[in-house]
């Protein structure tokens, strides 16, 4: 089996119960075609940097999964139907995984947030006196 | 002539590929924060003759800003920058 990770956006003005009908159903697809659902995470409701069907909002979900590449292409379809999904986008995060080492999670909102603070910082090259360095290497 | 050399050159400082200097940072395409490093503010991606990345590691930016662009986690373009 391999594991994708489909990251798409629900339209922005759907309720708490809409969010959940959009999980049953997509997660649904994936187990209904012997796939296995890792992790459902919505990430909530953020900006989006261009507008997607007039829509300046959206709620980010990525739902990370195990299955054969017909699971994707379902998946895929499923979401090109549905009116409440703007955009979708798929990766391969793996080509060979055993579905016994990844336990299916079903309510599991939050898998740690890996933050990469280290941003702000600059990449200070470890060697800061550079004059002193080129020259020993061309005289 | 190596003075000569020397006066030429306008010293670029030395970048080194942030990347490979702290293997901590992973390059994620849902991660728009770091992404954001990397582009100009016309939402152009910086090419590496200016970023100081490492071929490899630019390679991962570019894919990353591309998937984060069809997602709407960054911009195309910025039809007007402030």
């Amino acid at each position: 089996m391999r594991r994708y990770e489909t990251l798409f956006i629900v339209t922005p003005d759907s309720s708490e119960e809409e969010l959940k009908a959009v999980a049953d159903k997509f997660q649904g697809v994936v187990t209904g075609m012997n796939g296995k659902v890792a992790s459902y995470d919505e990430q909530g409701k953020k900006s989006l940097a261009y507008n997607v069907k007039k829509q300046s909002k959206g709620y980010y979900v990525l739902m990370d999964y195990l299955g054969q590449a017909e699971v994707v292409a379902e998946l895929e379809r499923n979401m090109r139907l549905d009116d409440r999904i703007l955009k979708y986008l798929t990766v391969k995060l793996a080509d060979q995984v055993d579905p016994a080492t990844v336990e299916a999670v079903k309510p599991k909102p939050k898998k740690e947030a890996e933050e990469t603070e280290v941003i702000e910082e600059e990449a200070q090259p470890p060697e800061a006196q550079e004059s002193e360095e080129e020259e020993t290497e061309e005289d | 002539m190596v003075t000569y050399r020397r006066r030429r050159r306008s010293f670029p400082r030395r970048k080194v590929c942030r990347f490979c200097a702290d293997s901590s940072v992973k390059i994620d395409y849902k991660d728009p924060k770091l992404l954001k490093y990397f582009i100009t503010e016309r939402g152009k991606i910086i090419p590496r003759r200016i970023s100081g990345n490492c071929a490899r590691h630019q390679r991962e930016i570019t894919m990353a800003i591309k998937r984060a662009r069809h997602i709407a986690l960054m911009p195309y373009t910025t039809i007007q920058p402030h």
